[in-house]
């Protein structure tokens, strides 16, 4: 029997829902307290507990979403770290402009993962005696290249746990990602280095919850990717926890959602002040070309790809040279709930008669600006509506526009052009109910209006799986095998007799000896090869050997869940 | 990252599934390092620069440039007609002011593509430069004045051919010495037809040749030659085997070097051409094209290992003697007898032989230009191709150039129709951009 509670701990709410075998049993919810993440997540168990049908019985599973690394990032209150980085040729480092320390130091690895410049380790040292008088304990070392060989990070990182014990962490950015990029691994190596302490001091407080309830040890966490990892792997790469939030809700969709496999569809979470777009293909969520984007940070961290538009039901309307304004700023709430200026939701408690705070306050607001606009307060409720739904619409074409441009590199993927069509809108959030049908009539498709939409993000917390990708590159030319994820730096023996099959069957071993490190294997171990490249060396004519670059992945899955009518009806308010 | 200080537009096609031939150096691979250094210096986040999709092409479009034997589609594969559809885009996308420059960073490359084009020459079949620029005539404007900067260490026999009797096009081609490079073409007295004298312009560079007397040429010759044409647009024919380690060429220029290059020539669309030191070079040269493109610093963009040796007094002397020469027919370029060069009489006549080294064909042209004081005067080609040593059917074309004047204009439609019915062609073209009309018919004797 399958017993887990999906906790999101949120910017303003924390959700709880609990899901067993499949169904959605309870739902729970209590404010965000930042100031003491613990106590708000300690809170909402005990209500969803109390929910729980035998509690003490069976033993629980806890799946936790928390905004504290992304709080942390976003308001600056990571550790203070510097990164080490071994630059070689190419853009000039001092153009990378880090909004971070970064000490450059002599060594450089080119594209095929070859050494063009020994490390100095005399300059090193002298360059981790700066970093520790400027007070800073907090380290990442990165290289270019790295990711196709990554001796001088590991050389680096020796030297630190030798002669320099008072670092407490050593990020090495081969390690976080197997993906080219370096400015962006810099970062994300940075980030993971400042966040390291915050989120060590976090993981011992919530073991200190297992054993309450019947939960068992390991509690998972949620990641940017809609995946989950074991509580004690987020020490060492505590960065891909960002951002879960969000991807919590889009796991929440699809376990909720009703949508063929074939689908592509639109979800839309729409708030007070944004709406969220992202995009389901055959089911699965569309990942960002490159990473995460977090607080202006670029980094390679997997992530959902999504869109925020300033489109919410709170969002400030004003009427300015003959045409509506909707947003992107949200001055506060609606009129009609004590707010300084009006927003749709006042012209939908207006046009429908909702009863939601002062409807005499929304008209009067809607009268006022109506004579601005020479328009009766009903016409211009109307024209606000369909300008929200208008630019909703709009936004879509935007993203979808964007997503079906993104350059290709095979002449077959540019005749072949993947032309997303989306069939179907799947909504979530407060206003969607009101707003979605009338965005999915102007775009012609069907839609969803989410149940239990506002816990979306714990029911997904509750439904995800754990997700683990590495990279294998070996290059028979060479003779060389890298793993970056794993530190795996090998021979190719009888390069001759590499082949592709031999090339996926050890990307598959590698990344299940990943999956069991990470926690990932006894619960999703359907391990597959993602992309796949292969080139033939040339060299003066004859072939030289052959470059297989492999990604080996558990994808983020989910269980679909099932809410019984009777509960949907009577559950839904807490 | 630093905000480039130009917008830059970048349209990269690497054509990771397309080969002239598995060991070819026109193969899958050649892109492929340079993908990996772009993407692991970061490129693509940099502020200011877009990555756009290639468009493809369409027959029309090549039609413009060339008079494909027998066709379009029989002549050209998907993967030229996105590079060329790709080269459009990097256009269009400087011509609409959402960017500054565009870097069209795409394979196949196409500057030995001439007008006529039977099949594949120095790995090139259809003229991506020549496809743009008419293109460019077509949308935005049809007196467009154009240079074309080629830094390719072949000479650009192909765009040449197209626009050496254009005098809206000025073709500036700076490549090694023709005598010991293919396809030999390429000397200083090489200046265009009588339609355009002295705006084709050739400097030859000596093997050995390196970044201070490619640097000499521009600054001393290039530049001030634009200055004085004042074209609206620069494209840059950017080959990188002018590279010290490419394994095709003798050349000894760095990464650095053709950014320098780059920064000085500041042109608005730049063409990856030839380069196939694809390990030791392109990945250098690229970095550093679109660092100085974007007006970054490119001075810390340097390849692994020694760099080429100083060039010998010789080369540089040789360098110095040539651009010498060509600053002196620019100066008197409308002081020259044309009579003297074209020889008196109604029509220049010119016969030549062209190889097809890619696909083996032997092509031998027959040419007329009518010399004519109001425009650069119609033209007709009879040519016959020889595909692997059989021997082949013989085709003719007529040519109607942009602002074709009215006794040009039906000179050419004469001799269109005179040509239908000579019988021993096999098919007759007629070539009219202004009209942007394309005909082909069989020719049958009457």
């Amino acid at each position: 029997m399958s017993r887990i509670i999906g906790i999101d701990v949120g910017g303003t709410n924390t959700n709880a829902a609990f899901v067993q075998d499949g169904n959605l049993i309870a739902i729970a919810s209590c404010p965000t307290n930042h100031q003491d993440l613990l106590s708000t997540t300690t809170t909402v168990l005990e209500r969803i507990a109390s929910n729980i049908p035998h509690p003490e019985e069976q033993s629980l599973r806890l799946h936790l979403s928390t905004t504290l690394t992304t709080n942390a990032i976003m308001e600056g209150r990571g550790e203070p770290a510097a990164v080490i980085i071994t630059h070689g040729p190419g853009v000039n480092p001092t153009d990378l402009e880090f909004p971070f320390p970064s000490f450059p130091v002599a060594g450089a690895i080119d594209h095929r993962g070859r050494e063009t410049e020994p490390l100095n380790a005399e300059e090193v040292r002298q360059t981790l005696q700066r970093i520790r008088r400027n007070g800073i304990r907090a380290l990442a070392v990165v290289g270019k290249f790295s990711v196709r060989n990554p001796s001088h990070e590991l050389e680096i990182e020796e030297l630190v746990r030798h002669e320099f014990p008072e670092f407490n962490a050593v990020t090495l950015g081969h390690r976080l990602s197997g993906r080219l990029n370096f400015p962006r691994r810099v970062v994300t190596a940075f980030l993971n280095a400042s966040i390291f302490r915050l989120q060590a001091e976090f993981a011992s407080m919530v073991k200190g919850i297992s054993g309450r309830y019947g939960i068992q040890d390991p509690i998972f966490l949620l990641k940017a990717d809609g995946g989950t990892m074991y509580l004690p792997e987020s020490l060492v790469r505590p960065l891909e926890t960002v951002l879960s939030g969000p991807a919590a809700s889009i796991m929440g969709a699809l376990a909720l959602g009703e949508y063929s496999e074939s689908h592509t569809a639109i979800t839309l979470d729409i708030g007070g002040t944004t709406t969220e777009i992202a995009v389901l293909v055959k089911g699965e969520p569309l990942g960002e070309r490159d990473g995460a984007v977090i607080a202006n940070y670029r980094t390679l961290v997997p992530a959902f790809f999504t869109r925020s538009v300033g489109l919410g039901g709170d969002s400030q309307i004003r009427w300015s040279d003959g045409s509506l304004q909707i947003g992107p700023e949200r001055e506060g709430p609606p009129v009609a709930l004590g707010g300084p200026c009006l927003t749709p939701t006042d012209a939908v408690i207006v046009l429908e008669d909702v009863p939601l705070g002062d409807v005499k306050k929304a008209r009067v607001e809607l009268e006022r600006v109506g004579r601005e606009a020479g328009l009766a307060a009903e016409e211009l409720a109307r024209r606000i509506i369909a300008a929200f739904c208008e630019k909703a619409v709009r936004e879509i074409g935007l993203v979808l526009k964007y997503l079906n441009n993104i350059p290709v590199y095979t002449v077959s993927e540019v005749l072949a052009p993947r032309e997303l069509k989306p069939e179907k809108l799947i909504g979530m959030g407060g206003p969607a109910g009101y707003f979605l049908p009338k965005i999915a009539a102007a775009m012609g498709i069907d839609y969803q209006v989410l149940p239990c939409a506002e816990a979306a993000n714990a029911i997904g917390a509750a439904v995800s799986r754990p997700t683990v990708a590495i990279n294998l590159r070996a290059d028979t030319a060479l003779g060389k095998l890298v793993v970056p994820e794993l530190d795996l730096m090998e021979d190719i023996q009888r390069a001759m007799l590499f082949d592709v099959r031999k090339a996926r069957r050890m990307a598959l071993e590698k990344a299940a000896d990943f999956a069991v490190r990470t926690g990932a294997y006894q619960e999703a171990p359907e391990i597959e090869i993602g992309d796949e490249e292969v080139f033939n060396v040339v060299r003066g004519f004859y072939t030289a050997g052959k470059i297989f670059s492999l990604k080996a992945q558990v994808r983020p899955g989910i269980n679909r869940v099932k809410i019984p009518y009777a509960w949907v009806q009577y559950g839904k308010k807490e | 990252m630093k905000r480039a200080g130009k917008r830059l537009g970048l349209v990269f096609f690497p054509a990771f599934d397309w080969a002239i031939s598995a060991d070819h150096p026109e193969r899958e691979e050649r892109l492929l390092y340079t993908r990996d250094q772009i993407v692991e210096e970061g490129l693509l986040d940099l502020p200011g620069l877009v990555e756009f999709k290639p468009e493809i092409a369409n027959e029309q479009d090549i039609q413009r440039a060339h008079i494909c034997i027998p066709d379009v589609k029989s002549v050209c594969t998907k993967s030229h007609l996105v590079a060329a559809g790709g080269t459009i885009t990097a256009a269009h996308k400087v011509m609409n002011r959402e960017v500054d420059r565009a870097f069209a960073l795409l394979r196949p490359p196409g500057h030995h593509a001439m007008r006529l084009v039977h099949g594949s020459r120095g790995f090139c079949t259809i003229n991506n430069e020549a496809i743009i620029i008419e293109h460019l005539r077509h949308t935005y404007g049809t007196r467009m004045k154009i240079a074309v900067v080629d830094t390719d260490a072949h000479h650009a026999d192909g765009s040449q051919d197209i626009y050496y009797n254009d005098p809206d096009v000025l073709h500036i081609c700076l490549h090694q010495d023709g005598r010991t490079l293919y396809p030999g073409t390429g000397a200083v007295n090489e200046l265009g037809g009588p339609g355009a004298y002295a705006l084709t312009l050739n400097l030859p560079l000596p093997p050995q040749s390196g970044d201070s007397e490619m640097l000499y040429g521009l600054e001393q010759f290039v530049l001030p030659v634009l200055a004085d044409f004042k074209p609206d647009i620069i494209i840059n024919a950017a080959g990188q085997d002018n590279h010290y380690s490419d394994p095709l060429t003798n050349m000894n220029v760095t990464a650095r070097g053709y950014a320098r290059l780059t920064e000085l020539l500041q042109p608005d669309i730049v063409v990856l051409e030839g380069g196939y030191s694809i390990e030791g070079a392109l990945p250098y040269v690229n970095v550093g094209i679109i660092l100085a493109l974007a007006g970054l610093d490119y001075t810390t963009v340097q390849e692994p290992g020694p760099g080429p040796a100083e060039a010998p007094a010789a080369v540089k002397e040789a360098v110095r003697r040539n651009v010498g020469f060509l600053q002196e027919v620019w100066q008197r370029r409308r002081k020259i007898d044309l009579d003297e060069v074209f020889g008196p009489g109604p029509f220049y006549k010119r016969q030549r032989h062209i190889y097809y080294d890619t696909d083996e064909i032997l092509e031998k042209q027959q040419e007329e230009i009518r010399r004519c004081e109001e425009c650069s005067g119609y033209r007709v080609i009879i040519s016959a191709a020889a595909k692997q040593r059989r021997a082949g059917k013989m085709v003719a074309a007529v040519i109607i150039p942009w602002h074709a004047c009215k006794s040009c204009r039906k000179g050419a439609e004469e001799a269109f129709e005179r040509l239908k019915r000579e019988g021993q062609l096999e098919l007759v073209y007629l070539q009219d951009v202004e009209k942007d009309c394309y005909n082909t018919v069989p020719s049958i004797s009457v």
